[in-house]
């Protein structure tokens, strides 16, 4: 899977690009926890080229919320089709306070500035 | 009709098996949101066998069957591994699941969320887990 990093101001923006199933979700987890140790935090996925996640990719998320939680981090999440929205949505995964459900790119700095 | 997909116990086949899955839902009728919740909870079953029941082994094979019967679309994965009994399951809370900062559990949740019937069917040599979703009260947005 191939996933692109972009650093912004107070967080970094990961675009990976693929299905998030058991197979390819390995290396999205490898990338996340290779940000949690150079101390970053705030993590923006872009997530219009992901047309399929499964409870592997979803796990990615679940498994670091308590260490984000614990360093005052946040997922911010856009982009998503209204097909993978629905499984975030079937889990309860949008209810989740430092796990945020956008629609667009546009509302994504003003969700790290809080 | 009964459609049938034999695979390796290999990750890599996943989105061969969610492709066959997605086809045969188009053959029978069966779209939108539905389609894509009842592809999830297959490829969740076949993943969960594969990982657990056989450790990823390139030479065991699992076998999905799909067919349409009065108004329920039925999925079956044919395993001879050693069966898990997903029926009896409990899905955890999230908020336990969070906290152990698991990503286990997460997988049957999607499954008993999405599924109407889920069965553990003992045969000589093999199982088959049964998993069906009645499509009159299903939404197919």
């Amino acid at each position: 899977m191939d996933i692109n990093e972009t650093l912004h101001g107070n967080y970094v923006t990961l675009s990976p690009v693929g299905d998030l199933d058991a197979n390819s979700s390995v290396h999205f987890d490898q990338k996340i926890s290779e940000l949690f140790a150079s101390g970053q935090y705030n993590i923006h996925v872009d997530g219009s080229s992901v047309p399929y996640i499964s409870s592997a990719g979803l796990g990615v998320f679940v498994s670091h919320l308590e260490d984000l939680t614990a360093y005052g981090g946040k997922f911010v999440i856009s982009g998503l089709s209204d097909t993978v929205t629905d499984v975030f949505r079937i889990l309860g995964l949008d209810q989740l306070s430092n796990l945020v459900v956008v629609k667009s790119d546009s509302e994504v700095p003003s969700q790290f500035d809080s | 009709m009964k459609a049938y997909l034999r695979v390796r116990c290999n990750k890599e086949f996943l989105s061969t098996i969610r492709d066959f899955v997605r086809s045969k839902l188009e053959e029978f009728e069966v779209y939108g949101a539905t389609s894509s919740q009842i592809v999830l909870a297959v490829d969740e079953a076949c993943a969960n066998c594969m990982i657990h029941q056989h450790q990823c082994d390139n030479y065991s094979t699992i076998e999905i069957a799909i067919y349409r019967e009065h108004g329920v679309l039925y999925t079956e994965i044919k395993d001879t591994g050693k069966a898990f009994p997903i029926h009896e399951y409990r899905p955890q809370q999230l908020n336990d699941i969070v906290r152990k900062k698991g990503k286990g559990g997460l997988g049957i949740n999607l499954i008993h969320r999405i599924m109407d019937e889920i069965k553990v069917e003992e045969r000589r040599d093999h199982f088959i887990y049964r998993l069906g979703k009645h499509l009159d009260t299903a939404t197919q947005a």
